[in-house]
């Protein structure tokens, strides 16, 4: 039901043990050879080459193939070609299962074949965003995947609508935010309507009725949903080779002026239309 | 009855597991850690044979509780339930520092009971 990994997946299901899994992962990190690694092992460049590119890294936030042909290591063709040679000897985790003996290759299809319908459900259906930004594919699978959780773990019909970009944030009951760091920097915030939090928590909590509960437990409903869908927003952002990390929730009461947008931030915001007037807001409020 | 504990910051998430735990006839919850500090000090009041442990909590984290507990205690077995359980990094650390499986949020019961029971 989450964004998963093809070795996550098969742990999971009890089709390979923890133990084959880390066995398979060892091997790949045998075989897989790092960037710098490959170019040695083809003659492009000496050890000595790739620890004068990493002492620049300190200085230069540039990847270590950009850098080695910065500074004249390598030829752009070379890089290249360390980079066709990595992807064509690059061993998968399920050919590494087999080469360790726990799959076969017959059962590897069949697994496989599971894995993708499992995740088909969280392939992109393509979201437009109103500005050019930075990293646009990564908040476009945000907003895409917010929509899919909200089917999914809060069984709600919705209609999203126009995505905007605000000055301000706008007055909402509550507020639940997640800090994204890493590879983006950002802040996801979700903001709900008084009748929404119960909806949102009866669906967490599996209730039929929230009346008893207290501020704090329909707050923390919120704040779940938010950090299930920012992990798994991690995820597959892993799988797209981008890497974010996230802080434990919190929760926001913005004024009924609402919040400015911080400046050196742009702010998008996916209005989310419920029925019975009810109304949520995907807000990503994404440093520049 | 095998005895449970059930770790995260997150209440609704704490009680959603809590009630899959002792409906289930075979476990007992013996108590609720907020974050892993807790869970070091609940191991060993408690004495639980399972723990299931959140990844991202204020305080110490799941990761480092149980690097912790790998190291204090070898009888304990430990299940990661996180919504970062398809970040591939976060899930290989996870298994190598000893965490018997990890279970993605959001979670099916029968998923987390079949594992638990395969323990």
């Amino acid at each position: 039901m989450a964004v998963k990994f093809f070795g996550q997946f098969l742990v999971e299901q009890g089709l390979v043990s923890r133990d084959a899994l880390i066995s398979a992962i060892d091997l790949q990190d045998q075989k897989n050879l790092k960037l710098g690694e490959m170019a040695v092992s083809m003659g492009y460049i000496t050890q000595v080459d790739i620890e004068r590119a990493h002492n620049a890294q300190m200085s230069k936030d540039m990847k270590l193939g950009d850098l080695l042909v910065e500074m004249g290591f390598l030829t752009l063709t070379q890089l290249d070609d360390v980079i066709t040679r990595q992807k064509n000897t690059h061993l998968y985790i399920g050919e590494a299962l087999v080469q360790v003996g726990a799959l076969t290759g017959e059962s590897l299809q069949q697994h496989l074949a599971d894995f993708k319908a499992d995740q088909a459900q969280y392939i992109s259906d393509g979201i437009e965003l109103p500005v050019n930004i930075a990293n646009s594919k990564i908040w476009e699978m945000t907003a895409d995947l917010t929509y899919k959780m909200i089917t999914r773990v809060l069984d709600l019909q919705f209609r999203p609508g126009k995505c905007v970009t605000v000055e301000m944030l706008p007055p909402s009951f509550m507020m639940a935010a997640m800090d994204f760091s890493g590879d983006v920097e950002a802040r996801y915030l979700i903001s709900v309507s008084e009748g929404l939090q119960k909806s949102v928590a009866k669906a967490i909590l599996h209730e039929e009725s929230v009346e008893a509960e207290s501020v704090e437990v329909l707050e923390d409903t919120v704040m779940e949903f938010v950090n299930v869908v920012c992990g798994n927003v991690a995820a597959k952002a892993s799988q797209m080779g981008v890497i974010m990390n996230i802080d434990p929730p919190v929760t926001i009461h913005p004024p009924t002026g609402g919040l400015p947008v911080p400046a050196g931030h742009t702010a998008l915001c996916f209005p989310i239309h419920i029925g019975d007037g009810d109304r949520m807001e995907l807000i990503l409020l994404i440093k520049n | 009855m095998k005895r449970v504990l059930v770790v995260d910051d997150s209440l609704s998430v704490a009680r959603q597991l809590e009630k899959i735990i002792s409906e289930s006839g075979d476990f007992v919850c013996v108590g609720h850690a907020k974050n892993g500090a807790e869970a070091i000090k609940m191991n060993h009041t408690e004495n639980p044979e399972i723990i299931c442990m959140d990844m991202n909590m204020p305080g110490m984290d799941g990761l480092t509780a149980l690097r912790t507990l790998s190291v204090m205690d070898k009888e304990v077995k430990v299940v990661m339930v996180t919504s970062l359980g398809g970040v591939g990094d976060k899930f290989t650390e996870a298994l190598k520092l000893g965490a018997k499986n990890v279970i993605s949020k959001p979670f099916e019961v029968d998923n987390v009971l079949r594992i638990l029971r395969e323990l």
